[in-house]
Order: structure tokens, then sequence, then C-alpha cells
């Protein structure tokens, strides 16, 4: 006959690990869509402080997707027609032993597939490096972005196409 | 080829025969070179203790303002702390705003708001909130008594010894110096004593007396004997049997050369005051001398 406390939103230790548990992904998911880190980090700041002012009215397991659907659409009242710019943090793991021109030319494709990530459609872009670089399984992006998985494949099999065009200069 | 097949060799979807015909084509070179050199994309870093400080900034920002624009803001803390005084006291008297006494040799029967009914047996005292009742069912006892109680929320009385808690039913609880007693007369009551949680079924009751736990069955009746002015008791100390006879008659129970360890069964008029003494002193073969306000109950002399 014990109570069971309901964990909470407003509970400062739920609402603090909700936080480090989706904040990086958010931060990554509307930065694949801006190429902006700042906007991305200001969408963070406000999509958790929307959830932390509705914190009554947000169930605990739909904290995720509320976080989501409030920076996506943040992302979509403040995004202007301004050209999307993307950088990638260096890779600091790769050891490099390589000759010179070796290193020039990859150095040379790397500056391409910036330059061709930055060209892709939003949803492209988007859905391409979550997979890439956050891991995340086609179904789960699909999750996200509200349509099938087929969908996603046909964006990610897009994707692929054109970066390759792109960097070849086809 | 099937569709999205790259999207598919990404993901190690592709057959074997599928992934072979791929590899012979002049396209999967740069589509691997392509894969390679995504692996080792990173996203910028994202300083998740930055966001976080800035978010608490963010959450309490606002508030800092106001007082700064605030002409007043050395009478702020004075008011701050005169409201905090008013609330915490209006919490305290609102989270107890209801009590109810019976003084020895009287009765009570009060109604709770939510239609719960409470007996109160002599020498008794219950407080409860009754602005909170809605949210909580909390009720707190000194003596004893019989509730019978609405179904609805949790029911909780507290006590001294020990915490009583229903969800409907009926049940009496007394709770005097050295003596704890809860029995369920309808649906079952949950005791906590101890730290320990007892469910106690209708019919059964718990006793404990002097620290000492003991489960007992209750007569077959739909409530207990002092509702209908009678004081039952089974294989109770003699003591507080007279402890009991003091509060229903208001009379001052005096002993001499007699062993109030010896256990009593048994039952005593809650109205007649005479029938009561004899009830007590003949089955425990001891004498009483009835003064006024005072009796002395003494060993037979030998």
């Amino acid at each position: 006959m014990k109570a069971i406390k309901e964990e909470h939103i407003c509970n400062d230790d739920v609402y603090a690990s909700i936080f480090s548990t989706y904040s990086k992904t958010v931060f990554n998911y509307i930065y694949y869509k801006f190429g902006n880190e700042e906007k991305a980090y200001d969408v963070v700041q406000e999509a958790f402080i929307k959830l932390w002012e509705n914190c009554s009215k947000v169930a605990p397991d739909k904290a995720k997707s509320y976080v989501y659907t409030v920076a996506n659409n943040l992302y979509l009242n403040v995004l202007k027609a301004e050209k999307v710019r993307l950088k990638y943090a260096p890779d600091t793991n790769a050891v490099v032993h390589e000759s010179p021109e070796f290193i020039l030319e990859e150095q040379e494709y790397k500056e391409k597939l910036e330059r061709a990530l930055a060209a892709l459609p939003e949803n492209q872009r988007t859905t391409f490096l979550l997979n890439r670089i956050d891991g995340k399984k086609y179904a789960e992006i699909a999750d996200m972005e509200g349509v099938s998985v087929k969908a996603i494949e046909k964006r990610m099999h897009l994707a692929l196409k054109s970066l390759r065009e792109r960097i070849e200069g086809i | 080829m099937q569709e999205n097949y790259l999207a598919k060799w990404l993901n190690n979807e592709l057959t074997e025969e599928e992934l072979a015909k791929f590899k012979e084509s002049k396209e999967y070179a740069p589509y691997l070179k392509l894969r390679e050199a995504t692996d080792n994309l990173e996203a910028p870093d994202f300083d998740m203790a930055k966001a976080w400080e800035d978010l608490n900034k963010h959450k309490i920002g606002t508030k800092g303002k106001v007082i700064k624009l605030n002409p007043y803001k050395k009478y702020l803390g004075i008011a701050a702390a005169v409201a905090l005084l008013f609330i915490a006291s209006f919490l305290y008297y609102g989270s107890l705003n209801e009590k109810i006494s019976t003084q020895y040799a009287e009765r009570t029967e009060i109604v709770l708001p939510d239609a719960s009914e409470v007996q109160l047996n002599a020498d008794s005292h219950i407080s409860y909130s009754k602005k909170n009742w809605a949210k909580k069912r909390d009720i707190a006892l000194e003596g004893e008594a019989y509730f019978k109680v609405a179904k609805g929320k949790r029911f909780t009385v507290t006590t001294a010894h020990g915490t009583v808690s229903v969800l409907g039913t009926q049940f009496n609880v007394e709770n005097r110096k050295d003596f704890f007693e809860v029995a369920c007369y309808e649906g079952l009551v949950s005791v906590v004593y101890n730290k320990k949680e007892i469910k106690l079924p209708a019919g059964n009751s718990l006793v404990v007396i002097n620290g000492q736990l003991q489960a007992l069955a209750i007569p077959n009746t739909k409530e207990p004997s002092w509702i209908r002015n009678e004081s039952s008791f089974k294989s109770i100390p003699l003591k507080f049997v007279l402890d009991e006879f003091q509060r229903q008659f208001n009379i001052e129970v005096a002993t001499e050369n007699i062993d109030t360890d010896q256990l009593f069964t048994g039952s005593f008029s809650n109205t007649d005051k005479e029938l009561a003494l004899q009830s007590i002193s003949t089955p425990s073969q001891i004498k009483f001398k009835l003064e006024g306000n005072k009796v002395l109950f003494y060993a037979e002399t030998p």
C-alpha cells in the first residue's frame, strides 16, 4: 500500500538528467539544419526553457519528442535565407603519416565535401549527418522527422548521390 | 539493384550478390571514399556544462532584473520576511485548523468533510485540516476513536505509537500511554508500528501493551462495544481497565495491595457506575470503596 512517487520533470534531478541525455543530440540536429553553432546553441537553450516552463504538462517519457518538436519549430521560425555554412571539428584522433601530396589531396577533398554538404537540401543533410555523425538508425531519424523509414532511405540515397556528383564535379 | 541501394549499402543491408555487383561498378570507389571520409566527421563541440549554466541563468535571470529596477528594494527584504511569517503561520494553522477534544466522561461524534464519521471516546483528541481534507485525509489522534471511513483516497490516522491507514472501512484506534490497539471491523487496515507494516483484515485486532505486540480476533460485531456504552476487555492488564473506568466516569481511581498487572477479561457499563464497579471487582476478586469522586480498589483481606 505504498504510494508510488511519480517522476516529474519539474523535479530538478529529473530535469537535469533529461538535459544531459538530450541536449547534445538536439544541438547536433539543429546544427545540421542551420549550419550555425550559435543559433543551434540558442535553440537548445530556448527549447529547454520551454520544457521547464511546461514541466508540469509534459510527461517525462514525452520530454524527448517535446524538446525535438520545440527545437524544430524554433528552427523553422528563425530560418532565414542565409547561406548554410557547415564546418566540422577536425578529426583529432587520426594520426597522419602520409606524403604531403596526399595530405593536400585529402585537405582538398575535405573542403569539397564540406561545400557539397552545405549545398544539400536541409532534409537530406540532416538525415545524412544524423546517421553518419550521431549514428542514428534510419528508424530513429524517421521518428524524429516524422516521416517513414523508406523516405529516410530515399534521402540517404539522394544525399550520397548528390555528394558524389558535387565532389567529382559532375 | 534495389531502390535506394546506396542507403542500404551504408547500412550494410545489401545482399552479397548485390554488394559484389556494386563493387564491380566504377561508382563504387568514389562512394567508398565518401563513406570513409564521412566516418570521421564530427559535429562541433557542444559545451554541455556551459549550456546548463546559461540555462539556469536564463531561468532565474528575469527575476533579477525586476528587483534591480524596484526603488523600494530595501523594503523588499522586510516585506518578504513579513509575508513569509504570515504565510508560514497561515499554513501552520491551516494544517491544524480543526481540533476536537473530549474530557473525562464525555463522548462526541464528528462528521468529517467527506462524510466519514468519527466517534471520539472519553479523554481523546483529534486534529485535522478541513481545508486540505479533499487532498489529504490525515487525522492526528490522541486517545481512542472509532472511524467509519467513506470510500475515497487513503485515510491516515497518525498516533504517537504508529500510523493506521485505510482506503474505506470501519476501525477503532486506541492510543493511550503504553497502550495501542487497532481493531478492524470492515475492509482492510494497514498499521505501521515500529517501522513495520501490518495488514489487518476485518475481524482482527492488534494490541501493543508496553511494547509487546499481539494479534487477537475480535468478537463478531459491527462496531466496538464502547459505542454501545460498554467497555470490553480481553486479557488486558487491570491497570488499563481501571484507567478506562477513570476516563468513562471521571472518578479518580486509587488502588491498595492489588496486582494491577493481572489480566482482566470482561466488560463494564459506561453508564451505570455501581454496575461497572461490580463488573470490575467481582471477577478480579477485589473490593472497592466509593467516596464522592474517588474510588479505592483494595484486596480482600484474607
